[in-house]
């Protein structure tokens, strides 16, 4: 069963919501089946874009896949 | 003018005839509103004092009749007795257990301590496993009152045995209670017939079948779970318009994508739309071991995408154990050893299980690589494990796990 590896960065600790679902934190590896994603940030909505779509696939744990949010002031 | 006997004669006839149309299997409630925080599903379950998130334990029981149920009731007498320490707490290994998934026979014992918990050291094998249940179901079948119900087309063997089981066992509990008592979360795994896959009783099955689990009797459950096909008859449950408000899972709109075909979420996604489509009005579930004799794949489905994989992503599960009870016996190859080729039976018996064990072989390596790829050995400890860390961004500080002793 092969994992594919994401990071949600944020300048702050936030919540990374998948699909709509809590998947983990942001900064922090989350591993997931591969295939298309959703990823979003939860509350407060002050961050920039307001979700990447994303197919994740040939990642490993060394070079993950990773997603960008700025912080909107 | 007719007698009094002939009377009696008549309506006794009449009653003969009527009954077959009366008797039917007790079926499923529908759910009128979807609701994501309730019902039979991992999430609506409470955690004792004693369960810990971060030690996470997974129990599989295989199928195998009473064997089976017989080697996981021997393997929760060891759990109970193994004392280990998490967070600087003493506890038992058995009050760690989060899930168990099981087949046929061993969903008696995965049913019977997620319903009665420390009665399964009390009564479980004067109740099932020392009991002729065989007897008392061929005893049911012989017997000419049950002959007008069997004779109905919605009631058969295998509603008689569920009954047995309902009164005898599993003293007409249902989900709820199951519910009720928190942690571990019962996986029964049964096969449904119309696509050759795999069904488990929880709520997310029967979110999908717009049907309510925590009404259902766990006996019913138990029974498709072990329905050994000739012997015994499907389980069927209705399939119902969708409750209002229903969501589907929060992977399956992008795993049904034909882009997604070569993924193992897409057999997932492909596996509940079975229940979506509301032409497959009815589900014939029979022995859970048809699809998977070890009851892994649920385990595997949580681990991929489910109830595990949120946790191991939230940081909550810092230690992963899964244990594998596999009540499967091996005689020595003798055929490779004789000219003679085998007999009918003998063939008829490899018929019958060699795809099944090289299926289970396989779910087993795919734990195994779950595990693997998360971990590596640490030579110095027989069982502990040392893992890399999943953050990114700190410095890389190992986890070590405490080492686990279990005498087997």
């Amino acid at each position: 069963m092969s994992k594919e590896y994401l990071v949600a960065l944020f300048p702050r600790r936030r919540r990374v919501m998948i699909n709509g679902e809590f998947m983990g934190t942001t900064n922090r590896k989350l591993e997931l089946e591969s295939g298309i994603y959703e990823v979003t940030l939860g509350f407060p909505l002050n961050f920039f874009p307001e979700k990447f779509n994303i197919d994740l696939r040939n990642t490993s744990s060394l070079m993950p896949l990773i997603v960008e949010f700025t912080e909107v002031k | 003018m007719m007698s009094r006997h002939s009377i009696r004669i008549a309506i006794l006839t009449l009653a003969f005839i009527l009954l077959p149309g009366c008797a039917h299997y007790i079926v499923n409630d529908r759910s009128q509103n979807f609701d994501a925080k309730s019902g039979y599903r991992f999430d609506t379950l409470d955690r004792s004092e004693l369960n810990s998130d971060s030690l996470f334990v997974c129990l599989m029981f295989s199928g195998g009749g009473t064997r089976a149920a017989a080697l996981s009731y021997g393997i929760m007498e060891y759990l109970s007795d193994t004392v280990i320490r998490v967070d600087g707490q003493e506890k038992r290994l058995l009050d760690e257990v989060d899930c168990i998934s099981s087949v046929s026979g061993g969903s008696f014992t995965a049913a019977y301590y997620g319903l009665f918990r420390e009665r399964l050291f009390e009564d479980f094998r004067g109740r099932f496993l020392e009991r002729d249940v065989q007897g008392a179901l061929a005893g049911r079948l012989f017997n000419p009152v049950n002959w007008a119900r069997l004779a109905s087309p919605y009631f058969s063997r295998i509603d008689m045995a569920a009954e047995l089981y309902d009164r005898d066992i599993f003293d007409s509990a249902r989900f709820e209670q199951l519910q009720r008592n928190g942690r571990p979360f019962v996986i029964l795994n049964a096969t449904n017939l119309g696509v050759d896959r795999r069904f488990d009783f929880t709520q997310e099955y029967f979110d999908a079948l717009g049907s309510r689990l925590d009404s259902y009797q766990v006996s019913r459950a138990v029974a498709a779970s072990s329905a050994f096909p000739y012997l015994l008859t499907p389980i069927s449950l209705k399939n119902y318009p969708l409750a209002e408000g229903y969501n589907v899972p929060w992977w399956y709109k992008s795993a049904i994508k034909p882009a997604s075909w070569t993924t193992e979420r897409y057999n997932a996604a492909k596996n509940l739309s079975v229940y979506l489509d509301k032409e497959n009005r009815y589900i014939h579930l029979m022995d859970g071991g048809l699809s998977d004799n070890i009851g892994a794949r649920s385990v595997l489905n949580a681990f991929g995408r489910g109830f595990i994989r949120t946790r191991i992503n939230q940081g909550a599960i810092r230690q992963l154990v899964l244990i594998v009870v596999n009540a499967r016996t091996q005689s020595e190859d003798q055929l490779s050893r004789n000219e003679k080729s085998p007999g009918f039976f003998t063939v008829a018996e490899k018929a019958a299980t060699v795809a099944m064990d090289n299926y289970s072989y396989d779910s087993v390596t795919k734990l195994r690589e779950a595990l693997y790829t998360r971990c590596r050995p640490k030579r110095t400890t027989r069982l502990a494990l040392r893992c890399f860390p999943n953050s990114v961004l700190r410095p890389p500080s190992l986890l070590r796990l405490q080492p686990i002793s279990i005498r087997m």
